[in-house]
């Protein structure tokens, strides 16, 4: 479903993505780690065309990403994107941030995108808020509510962006429970987290970076347990005596 | 001191200063809407990706920013003519406050548009919005709320500098003023009568101002 052939991507002189090559087929979970400035953000937000690379192919259902002649709004339509901050219209209900897209990107009727709206709404369990400002939620519910949004657009994949790291600790666990939930139903899905649990509990392969390359990937089992590099056994270490 | 001020004068001359009165209350009105045109364009030109409009604005901006306004009044009153235009000096005047005016409203506006956090725009780019509903739905709404306020500055800072044009002999408020300093030698009383007619101006615009960003601010609630 997602595709990188031999991508390359540099910021001025820094080499963020180094010959990166990466299949995920339907359905899958993968999450990617590694340490900061590693290329973990940069890889998943080249999906959408966030960000341009200079070599190499990126393949999402059959289109290609970075050809000048993609329709980059049907292909974002089917992407959802969740950011670490989560980036809620500030100025808008929570039921308009959700209904947002899918009226002016996929015109669906008002009424129709409403109902669609407070569906998604339902699945992250905030019904409730559906006409309160983003500044009147917590940390948790904001990024609840970005999610919603990503789903209101019915997207094939989704893709998190460190979605817990803005998160206060009694927060993670209703965010993740939505995550878990989209995994039950088949979602493909693409997670930059260092949420362990997260990631034993859901994920079929985990990626980790370091200095732009793919260094180990692997089942959330062999490579926490049995990591093949020094590097990601180093990097384990790190994270698991905090 | 106020034992000398002579009240009677004023209303003497009351029918000229309300025609000085009208005639800058007409100026900055047609200056201000013009300005918040040139304004609005030039910011368009300035924040564009495109080089053949962006640095004809920016220098446009700059030029008018970096030069005083009475010596670009003078420009305009002593250079249209040597074009060929032959613009009465009214019109020279309004050119002058819309164009001096539209270079500080493009930079407020800019100023507006990029107080907008970048990552909103990425949320609304990655749902698939194009370049204008991002604009239209993210940015000016939240934009207009942070830029009426400069923008009230803005336009009161116009109506005082439309005195300027006084010096080109338009008939406005602060020229009426000279004019019964001239015929009376009572400048106390003249310039008393021009600085409460600006005053009452500026009453009307703040209301103005006031009532508009109650109607088009975005309340963020809390």
């Amino acid at each position: 479903m997602i595709e990188f052939k031999n991508v390359n991507k540099w910021f001025g002189k820094l080499h963020v993505l180094n010959n990166i090559d990466l299949k995920i087929p339907k359905g899958e979970v993968l999450v990617i780690c590694g340490p900061s400035g590693s290329g973990k953000s940069t890889l998943i937000r080249c999906i959408n065309r966030l960000e341009k690379i200079q070599k190499g192919e990126i393949i999402v259902n059959k289109t290609p990403v970075h050809d000048k002649h993609t329709n980059l709004t049907k292909l974002r339509a089917q992407i959802g994107f969740v950011f670490q901050q989560f980036h809620l219209y500030p100025h808008m209900t929570v039921l308009q941030n959700v209904m947002l897209a899918p009226v002016n990107v996929k015109k669906i009727d008002k009424s129709d995108a409403e109902k669609i709206a407070l569906k998604k709404l339902e699945k992250v369990g905030l019904t409730e808020k559906s006409h309160a400002y983003p500044a009147q939620l917590s940390g948790g519910q904001q990024q609840r509510v970005a999610i919603a949004r990503g789903l209101a657009m019915s997207p094939e994949i989704m893709l998190f962006d460190e979605p817990t790291s803005a998160l206060d600790p009694e927060m993670i666990g209703e965010v993740l429970d939505v995550m878990v939930n989209l995994v039950s139903e088949g979602m493909t899905m693409c997670v930059v987290t260092h949420e362990m649990g997260f990631a034993k509990k859901v994920a079929d392969r985990v990626l980790f970076m370091d200095d732009g390359k793919i260094v180990e990937m692997g089942t959330p089992d062999a490579f926490f347990d049995n990591p093949k590099t020094d590097r990601a056994a180093e990097f384990i270490s790190k994270i698991l005596t905090h | 001191m106020l034992v000398d001020f002579n009240f009677r004068i004023i209303f003497e001359y009351l029918p000229l200063f309300l025609t000085g009165l009208k005639s800058t209350f007409l100026i900055s009105v047609v200056s201000i809407i013009l300005a918040l045109i040139t304004g609005i364009i030039a910011c368009a030109c300035r924040i564009s990706g495109i080089k053949t409009i962006k640095y004809p604005a920016i220098a446009y901006i700059e030029i008018i920013r970096s030069t005083p306004l009475l010596v670009q009044i003078y420009f305009l009153y002593f250079g249209l003519p040597t074009l060929g235009l032959r613009v009465p000096e009214i019109q020279t005047g309004i050119l002058a406050l819309m164009l001096n005016s539209g270079a500080y409203i493009a930079e407020i506006i800019r100023a507006g548009i990029n107080s907008v956090d970048e990552g909103q725009l990425e949320a609304g780019t990655s749902s698939g919005l194009n370049y204008f509903q991002r604009m239209r739905f993210i940015i000016l709404p939240q934009a207009l709320g942070v830029t009426i306020p400069p923008l009230l500055g803005q336009n009161i800072v116009l109506v005082k500098d439309s005195a300027l044009l006084s010096l080109i002999s338009v008939m406005e408020l602060t020229r009426c003023g000279q004019t019964m300093t001239s015929e009376r030698f009572m400048p106390s009383e003249a310039f008393f009568t021009v600085a409460f007619f600006y005053m009452c101006i500026y009453f009307c615009l703040k209301a103005v101002a006031d009532w508009s960003q109650r109607k088009l601010i975005f309340r963020e609630a809390y």
